[in-house]
């Protein structure tokens, strides 16, 4: 009785907590809309910017986000935002659709994916990571059964052998897709008249002009610059202020 | 051994077969023609080369006329160079060109059948001063600095003054004498400040006799730019070399026999004539060339907007491709800007109006047509795609400073005219321009065809970007598979110890019952330990069948689990009775046998005991 008292007491104020957080989330998110709907778009891209650095992303919030920076003429960081919701969320139509129009509004420059990243595209990392899991530990509990029993079945050898293959493939294909162009280093230019140049300053000779909204892959970051590869498959310098990485980190 | 040569020859045949295939798909025939020098003096000859790559025969003329100027044909050499299994054979047409009187002359245009197709060269200017003072060479051949020196070096500038950024070709001359087997192991190089030099290429080497003295003559050619205006020495060019040098002068011999005029020629020692009668020293030596003075002179102010730097002669060529297009798409424009200059400063020529156009950023590819890459030509492909409809490519712009003239030159592109079909592209949206600044403007601008998705309420669940491998639930989750694994492993190893167990007592059991049955075929026992014996057998075996203790083994339990009947299960009985007595009656003790007829049929039970 009295445990049971203490477990309620403890679990109370937590989920009272994460409710109000919620409530308070959606509260801000429903503010930053109405903005939106008034014409209010610097306004709305401030709200959403405060729920942004709060951690509390979604999809929808990137997608709302990227709407507003494109009704205020930012395409740069409208398609930074739609590619943040697309790696949130896959399979976000709407995200999918806005995004094909930033672009061409840009004429911004696409990264070229490798072969096998564009044919490894039908799943997800979290799927790759869920099929590794799940055939490494079919292929264990194989082999701790052929170590143990007394004949070696067939079945058992082919189904380890099986196992560990996938295992191995879905590994394959998480690095693939995660450290590929569109990976985990994919950045996207957020500024007009952007130069990617051959060294660190501003003289250096210039590689290749950006669009706001080109996609980048960072490879290396030097103070104020960042080393990446560009969509015409050559590497330059380009300042880190002009770039925002796709995928953030808490 | 078979399969192994058989291989090598499959992969020479592979070989052989890919140098053919793209020996046969060599680019099609190219010219280009350089002149070895664009100043001259008169009576100085320059060279002129024409080059035609990817033919075997072309039709050259022996004589160009060009008042003022003599040009021959002197000579022609071939050339095979290999780049990735591709070969390319080109020949090089010679032409040596004396100049009669000072000015500027154009070399025309030649015209060069190659099989079907002709192909033409460009024009190229020569200038021609009558001052013999103007090359800082005071005459065409080398000078050693002394009669007596192995080794000298010269360099040789055309021009004493330039502009800044200007590329101005230099020639390095090193003389060896040829019976100090000199050997190069160091530079050369250009040294000073305020200019950069390009990397060395070695020309030729040839034997020329000067002050009666032959040397071998070993030509490199670079280019050089200034970085600053003001008046600097180029050089002297430095440059390491070892030589055989003779003994000594304390170790003279007589003077050579040769050296009649007294020449005090080094190579006079005997040393030379006979080099295996005494042996010679291998020394390092240092080269120095004289410095040459050189004046930079700044640029001129109002540089065109399109300048880039670009410093030299050029002319510029202009097509686009395709010429009907829908607007939107991209037409590809190819600018050729060809001469004589410092390419590295030959920027894309501007778009003079760009308005309803979107550029994109162009390519560009350098052909050099001499070694130092003074001249060549450079291509540029630019993207353009109209955003409205249009009647021709915007007007392009290249300008450069011609540093002969001493004026900037802007060259412009002929108008291309293109047809322009389909309403407007999808232009930036009024949503996305916000603040434009008139009315007229906004009208302006064409509507836009379509527009981004609406806004989503929902504001949906919250997630991460960190991919779910990185995750620490994902790892503590794999705690589950992982305990059950252990447990599953667990199980299998009990399962395999207690199978162990079982089969050791069960071979044990047999062991024993295969002891106890040879023991009973013997005739040393006592009926004592007979029966015993015998009974212990019968134990054991219904042990082994039934799976239990022997022990816990009694004759009616004996008898069902091998299913005796009638008489074997009477004589199975005595069998146990008389093992009892004789266990505890304490009859038949001493030196008493069993019958041959007893053990018989104890033996003959104890085989029939099956399940």
């Amino acid at each position: 009785m009295k445990g049971r008292r203490l477990l309620v007491g403890l679990c109370c104020p937590v989920i009272c907590t994460f409710v109000a957080a919620s409530s308070f989330a959606q509260t801000d998110f429903d503010k930053a809309n109405k903005e939106y709907a008034q014409g209010h778009f610097k306004e709305a891209i401030a709200d959403y910017g405060t729920l942004v650095r709060s951690g509390q992303w979604s999809a929808n919030l990137f997608y709302d986000l990227g709407n507003a920076y494109f009704r205020a003429g930012d395409f740069g960081r409208a398609i930074l935002n739609y590619e943040r919701s697309l790696a949130l969320e896959r399979h976000h139509p709407e995200a999918a659709a806005n995004l094909q129009i930033a672009r061409d509004e840009a004429r911004a420059l696409e990264m070229q994916q490798s072969w096998p990243e564009r044919y490894l595209q039908f799943a997800s990392v979290h799927q790759y990571s869920i099929v590794a899991a799940v055939a490494f530990w079919v292929g264990a509990f194989c082999t701790v059964a052929l170590i143990f029993a007394r004949r070696r079945s067939a079945r058992l050898i082919a189904l380890s052998i099986l196992s560990f293959s996938v295992y191995a493939l879905a590994i394959f294909a998480t690095y693939e897709i995660d450290h590929g162009n569109k990976g985990r280093a994919l950045a996207i230019i957020t500024d007009d008249n952007v130069q990617a140049r051959l060294a660190t300053a501003d003289t250096a000779n210039s590689i290749l002009a950006l669009p706001p909204g080109s996609e980048i892959k960072m490879l290396n970051t030097r103070g104020d610059w960042v080393y990446a590869e560009l969509p015409n498959n050559l590497r330059g310098w380009i300042p880190a202020k002009s770039t925002g990485l796709v995928r953030l980190s808490k | 051994m078979s399969m192994h040569s058989s291989r090598i020859g499959l992969v020479l045949i592979a070989l052989i077969a890919g140098l053919g295939a793209n020996t046969a798909f060599t680019a099609s025939p190219s010219v280009t023609a350089v002149l070895g020098n664009s100043e001259a003096v008169v009576g100085q000859t320059v060279q002129m080369e024409i080059k035609v790559t990817g033919a075997n025969n072309a039709d050259l003329p022996a004589e160009i006329s060009v008042d003022g100027l003599e040009i021959h044909e002197t000579g022609t050499s071939r050339q095979f160079e290999m780049h990735n299994l591709t070969t390319n054979s080109s020949t090089v047409y010679i032409y040596t060109i004396l100049p009669l009187k000072p000015g500027t002359f154009t070399i025309p245009p030649q015209m060069i059948r190659v099989g079907s197709s002709s192909l033409r060269t460009p024009a190229l200017k020569l200038n021609v001063s009558d001052s013999p003072n103007r090359s800082t060479r005071s005459n065409q051949t080398a000078q050693p600095a002394s009669p007596n020196q192995l080794v000298f070096a010269e360099l040789i500038v055309p021009k004493k003054s330039a502009f800044v950024g200007e590329i101005v070709p230099a020639e390095i001359r090193l003389g060896f004498d040829p019976r100090a087997h000199p050997k190069l192991i160091d530079g050369p190089e250009v040294s000073g400040q305020g200019f950069t030099a390009q990397k060395l290429q070695q020309g030729g080497e040839n034997l020329e006799t000067i002050n009666g003295r032959t040397y071998d003559l070993v030509t490199f050619k670079t280019a050089i730019a200034a970085a600053r205006s003001g008046k600097f020495d180029l050089g002297p060019v430095k440059a390491k070399a070892q030589v055989l040098t003779p003994r000594g002068p304390g170790t003279r011999r007589s003077r050579s026999p040769f050296d009649l005029f007294n020449l005090d020629d080094p190579f006079s020692d005997p040393f030379f004539s006979d080099p295996f009668g005494q042996l010679g020293e291998r020394r390092e030596v240092e080269i120095n060339s004289d410095p040459v003075a050189f004046e930079v002179k700044p640029l001129p102010p109002n540089a065109p907007a399109s300048f880039s730097g670009a410093i030299g002669n050029f002319t510029m060529t202009t097509e686009a491709k395709p010429k009907s297009v829908l607007v939107g798409d991209p037409i590809t424009v190819t600018s050729t800007i060809s001469g004589r200059g410092n390419f590295d400063r030959v920027n894309a020529p501007a778009l003079e109006d760009d308005h309803g156009w979107h550029k994109y950023p162009p390519s560009s590819k350098f052909k050099q047509d001499d070694e130092v890459g003074i001249s060549g030509t450079k291509t540029f492909e630019m993207v353009l795609s109209p955003n409205e409809k249009k009647q021709s490519i915007p007007l392009l712009a290249f300008s450069y400073f011609d540093p002969v003239k001493e004026r900037y030159m802007t060259l412009h592109s002929d108008p291309i005219a293109i047809t322009v079909q389909g309403g407007a592209a999808p232009g930036p949206s009024i949503a996305a321009q916000p603040s434009s600044p008139t009315p007229a403007t906004m009208s302006a601008v064409p509507a836009k065809p379509q527009d981004i998705l609406y806004q989503l309420t929902e504001r949906g669940r919250m997630q991460s970007f960190m991919p779910l491998y990185a995750r620490p639930i994902f790892w503590t989750s794999q705690l589950i598979p992982l305990l059950i694994l252990l447990g599953f492993a667990g199980w299998k190893m009990r399962q395999a110890r207690i199978g162990n167990r079982e089969a050791r007592r069960i071979a044990a059991l047999q062991h024993e019952a295969a002891e106890l049955m040879r023991k009973l075929r013997r005739n040393d026992v006592s009926p004592r330990e007979y029966y015993a014996e015998a009974s212990r057998v019968v134990r054991v075996k219904a042990a082994l069948a039934r799976n239990t203790d022997p022990n816990a083994i009694d004759a009616e339990t004996a008898a069902d689990t091998f299913g005796l009947n009638g008489d074997s299960r009477e004589r199975l009985k005595r069998l146990f009775e008389q093992s009892d007595e004789l266990q505890y009656s304490g009859t038949h003790n001493g030196s008493e046998r069993i019958s041959p007829e007893t053990r018989h049929d104890v033996l003959e039970l104890l085989d029939d005991l099956r399940v």
